[in-house]
């Protein structure tokens, strides 16, 4: 018997376990390794005028998040302190294409970088801040697939120029009075951009009178292109490795160097904005390794930078040292997303010497509330349990907060260093994924839901009080 | 829902563990003509996917193994997205297929190009064990299209579900026997919806 079982054992062991294993590799999804080359887009070459006049209304939001990278409006007249319950009055609306792409303001024009459906085309859009109407609409063809919206950038506006990014990296500079085309450069042909999943997020950066983009492609990493020209001024070398993110250029300075810094997708970066050294890279780290990265990177006093993402990335913060020329950069604190202040898609409000933002959907008990934080990103106060939002844009309107929620609620709240105040609450817009970023000029507010852009007056006018 | 479809062949643990199946399976026979007066027309058990928060007790406390909870798709909620929150680890590098990117324990999630930018993702039931992770990514990352439910060709219902005895956010209620499932998308807006 002893030896059956031995025998039988012995079989057992000697069977193979397994027939067929199937790993997991890539390429188990049939993708093709290469994928049909993208057509060639002739930029700028479509152009209508319209009926609209620009508006002597004041008040400017010159570039993504305002004229100093902020996103800290100062109202022209005092704000409303309460609203009807329906909202603030609604002076005008535009319906637009599904997507994200939000206005920049200026000399009372409102422009948004729109995808027109039915012409298939990426479309600058010239309104009057006055009534929505449109005065002219300049753009190009190009083949979008809805891919969680069509859109998603924000036009940059100098005094005589308009520069956008469209959804697959093509950059175009128009007049900003006229609609006039300048130039236009298709990064991912020019530069070997590789166009991010969901397309392109970057906003372009109007520096003086160059516009400063960060192609990532296989050899330009960043650039800066005269306005008037198209000319490439300066350029950074790329090695390749780090690709273009959601995120966009930010320009500060730091223990009194001007810089730009941006976060790839591969590393943060500083990169010289001025002097015989432009361009040059003044420090880097590949510490920041997010996979998605959106929010923009906040520049903190002291040389300190702070960075989030989503896809549970958290957040990290890192300080810059300088002596003399040169720049080291390390890192203070990383942490995750239930551990911080950690935003998937709008970039944190620095204000009051405070951090402030929505956390992300896996912060744990905190999801989604709007929060403080210092400026380790550690929480100080959030919110609430029963005051939650999502992933909607979020400004500092004067002396207030303004948050939008995925669905178009608008909430307007009274917050400093010690608490979330709420102030009045209105569903503004019916649609859904209200996520781009909000504009507020002189005291009328742009903001949009997936398929529709209002303007909102919120001074103290008869209707809000 | 997808059907199965990897080639598997039997292992010692599938042995095995289809010999216990099938005591249990005889055993579930055995008592459903017991029970079947008892819920036959009222109610069973079902998870509001409102709820839920994938806290991973459904893969272990259903008397099932594996657990008669299933990841199900609504495919007309979900993105068809390259980088797919309830398919990829939160930190991949790379949107491919390799293991090390996957964020499903067993590989129970099919990933299929459609055509640039868009794949499609199917739930392959056979090795799903209910564990909520890529409802979780989904829920976080993606639109949400991913989403657990008690499969009631599976279940044996009984009296006091063990998974709605553990469950923390007491996601798990009885439903009419009529409409078994909480969908959503177009067929959860029904109500009649049925998988």
């Amino acid at each position: 018997m002893s030896a059956f079982g031995a025998v039988a054992l012995f079989y057992w062991l000697g069977q193979t376990p397994v027939e067929v294993i199937v790993p997991n590799v890539p390429g188990m999804d049939g993708r093709p390794a290469a994928l049909p080359v993208r057509d060639s887009v002739r930029i700028g070459t479509i152009f209508e005028n319209g009926p609209g006049k620009p508006s002597r209304l004041p008040g400017a939001w010159p570039s993504f998040r305002g004229a100093d990278f902020a996103n800290i409006a100062t109202p022209s007249a005092p704000l409303a302190e309460t609203w009807p319950s329906n909202g603030p009055p609604v002076r005008w609306a535009v319906d637009l294409g599904e997507g994200y792409a939000a206005p920049a303001v200026r000399d009372g024009r409102v422009y948004v970088l729109d995808y027109d459906e039915s012409l298939k085309a990426d479309m600058l859009r010239c309104l009057s801040l006055d009534d929505g109407r449109e005065l002219w609409r300049r753009g190009y063809t190009v083949q979008i697939k809805r891919n969680h919206g069509l859109s998603r950038t924000i036009p940059a506006i100098s005094d005589r120029c308009v520069v956008t990014i469209g959804p697959r990296a093509h950059t175009m500079c128009v007049e900003a009075e006229s609609g006039r085309f300048l130039w236009g450069i298709d990064m991912e042909r020019r530069f070997g951009t590789r166009v991010p999943d969901w397309y392109t997020g970057q906003c372009p950066l109007i520096d003086g009178n160059i516009a400063v983009l960060a192609p990532c492609g296989t050899n330009v990493f960043m650039l800066g292109v005269d306005l008037a020209t198209g000319v490439t001024v300066w350029q950074t070398p790329s090695s390749g490795e780090w690709k273009m993110s959601h995120s966009s250029i930010v320009p500060g300075t730091i223990l009194g160097r001007r810089m730009y810094v941006y976060a790839a997708v591969g590393g943060l970066v500083g990169v010289a904005a001025d002097g015989p050294d432009r361009g040059r890279v003044l420090w880097q780290t590949a510490e920041w390794r997010a996979p998605v990265i959106a929010p923009a990177p906040v520049i903190l006093p002291d040389g300190r930078i702070f960075v989030t993402a989503g896809y549970g990335a958290g957040g990290m913060v890192f300080k810059v040292a300088r002596e003399e020329e040169s720049f080291t950069v390390t890192v203070v604190r990383k942490f995750g997303p239930r551990d911080g202040l950690a935003c998937e898609q709008q970039t944190p409000v620095y204000d009051q010497g405070r951090l402030f933002g929505v956390l992300t959907k896996d912060s744990g008990a905190n999801r989604t509330q709007f929060a403080c934080a210092d400026h380790d990103g550690a929480i100080l106060w959030t919110s609430g349990k029963d005051t939650r939002f999502g992933f909607g844009p979020f400004m500092v309107a004067g002396d207030r907060f303004l948050i939008l929620d995925d669905d178009g609620v608008l909430t307007m709240a009274r917050v400093d260093a010690e608490r979330f105040l709420p102030m009045a609450r209105a569903r503004v817009l019916a649609g859904t994924d209200s996520w781009g970023p909000m504009a507020l000029a002189g005291t009328r507010l742009l903001l949009r839901d997936s398929r529709r852009m209002i303007c909102l007056e919120l001074g103290e006018t008869e209707e809000n009080l | 829902m997808a059907e199965p479809v990897r080639k598997v062949t039997l292992s010692r643990r599938a042995f095995l563990k289809s010999s216990a199946g099938v005591t249990a399976l005889a055993a579930a026979a055995a008592g459903l003509g017991l029970r079947r007066s008892a819920i036959a027309g009222d109610t069973v058990w079902q998870i509001d996917p409102d709820k839920c928060v994938q806290c991973g007790r459904c893969a272990t406390s259903c008397v099932l193994a594996p657990s008669a909870v299933k990841c199900v798709h609504a495919y007309d909620v979900c993105g068809y997205c390259n980088r797919c929150g309830g398919f990829h680890t939160p930190t991949a590098k790379v949107t491919d297929t390799a293991a090390e990117n996957q964020l499903c324990p067993t590989s129970a999630i099919r990933r299929t190009f459609v055509e640039d930018p868009y794949y499609r993702y199917d739930i392959v039931e056979a090795l799903c064990i209910g564990c909520g992770m890529c409802v979780k990514g989904c829920g976080s990352f993606g639109n949400g299209s991913l989403f657990l439910q008690i499969r009631h060709d599976r279940c044996v219902n009984c009296n006091q579900c063990t998974i709605a005895r553990d469950c923390p956010a007491q996601a798990i209620t009885r439903v009419p026997a009529s409409r078994p499932y909480r969908l959503r998308g177009v067929q959860g807006r029904s109500r009649d919806a049925q998988v």
